[in-house]
């Protein structure tokens, strides 16, 4: 705890780190979302459509990684760790 | 009352349009009168390349060593993820030049993220890279079309 205290005041934006070791998974989210938003401006013709396209790639990408992750956590386990 | 879009055109050349694309993301469509279209895909790109130096440390975009062993293929090769962050344009090429003087500095040289933080942060930059890449290829073909 006095270790992470002590990186955490160390930390230097853009130089070291984000000191966030045990919540990488949450980072696939704004990527997600970040290509949601350009997919969707570059394949719509009317930037109106956007939020609304954008909004529904972002859930089925995320529910696509959530079915993934599933898969090969049960491959993991029911197929190589037997 | 609002614009018609062929009254922002400010050049529809394609090869233009594309450089100016590479150069800053989401400039491709500005000047092709596509201002909304600019504003989203240029942020975004911005956002999340600058999200992965944030996440991982701007060590996380190094060039390939050009004066190493081997041919410029195999060079490229060792470090094929610069690539796509070479992509954003000059703000790629001035992290990894940073990336470069931090390398070579006795005080920073250390400071170099590991596992998976440096992999998100690398996956971050060169999605970047590979969406303005869509983006320019985009705005080039529209710019085809307004001429």
């Amino acid at each position: 705890m006095r270790i992470l205290a002590l990186l955490i005041l160390a930390y230097t934006p853009f130089l070291y780190p984000l000191p966030i070791w045990d919540y990488w998974p949450w980072l696939l989210i704004p990527l997600t979302a970040g290509v949601a938003i350009v997919y969707k401006s570059v394949k719509c013709q009317s930037m109106r459509q956007v939020p609304r396209e954008a909004l529904v790639i972002f859930v089925w990408i995320l529910v696509g990684m959530a079915a993934a992750a599933g898969a090969l956590a049960g491959v993991v386990r029911f197929v190589v760790e037997r | 009352m609002p614009t018609r879009p062929a009254d922002n055109v400010i050049n529809s050349s394609p090869p233009v349009v594309a450089l100016a694309g590479w150069v800053l993301p989401g400039l491709g469509y500005w000047l092709i009168g596509q201002r909304g279209r600019a504003l989203a895909c240029g942020l975004t790109i911005l956002i999340v390349f600058l999200g992965g130096i944030l996440i991982a440390g701007v060590r996380v975009v190094q060039a390939p060593d050009m004066t190493g062993p081997g041919n410029t293929f195999q060079r490229v090769l060792q470090r094929p993820w610069f690539i796509g962050q070479v992509l954003t344009g000059p703000m790629g090429i001035t992290a990894a030049m940073i990336s470069d003087k931090l390398a070579a500095s006795p005080t920073y040289r250390d400071i170099e993220t590991k596992a998976r933080l440096a992999e998100i942060g690398t996956l971050y930059t060169a999605v970047a890279g590979m969406l303005n890449l869509l983006t320019i290829i985009d705005a080039s073909h529209r710019a085809g079309r307004v001429r």
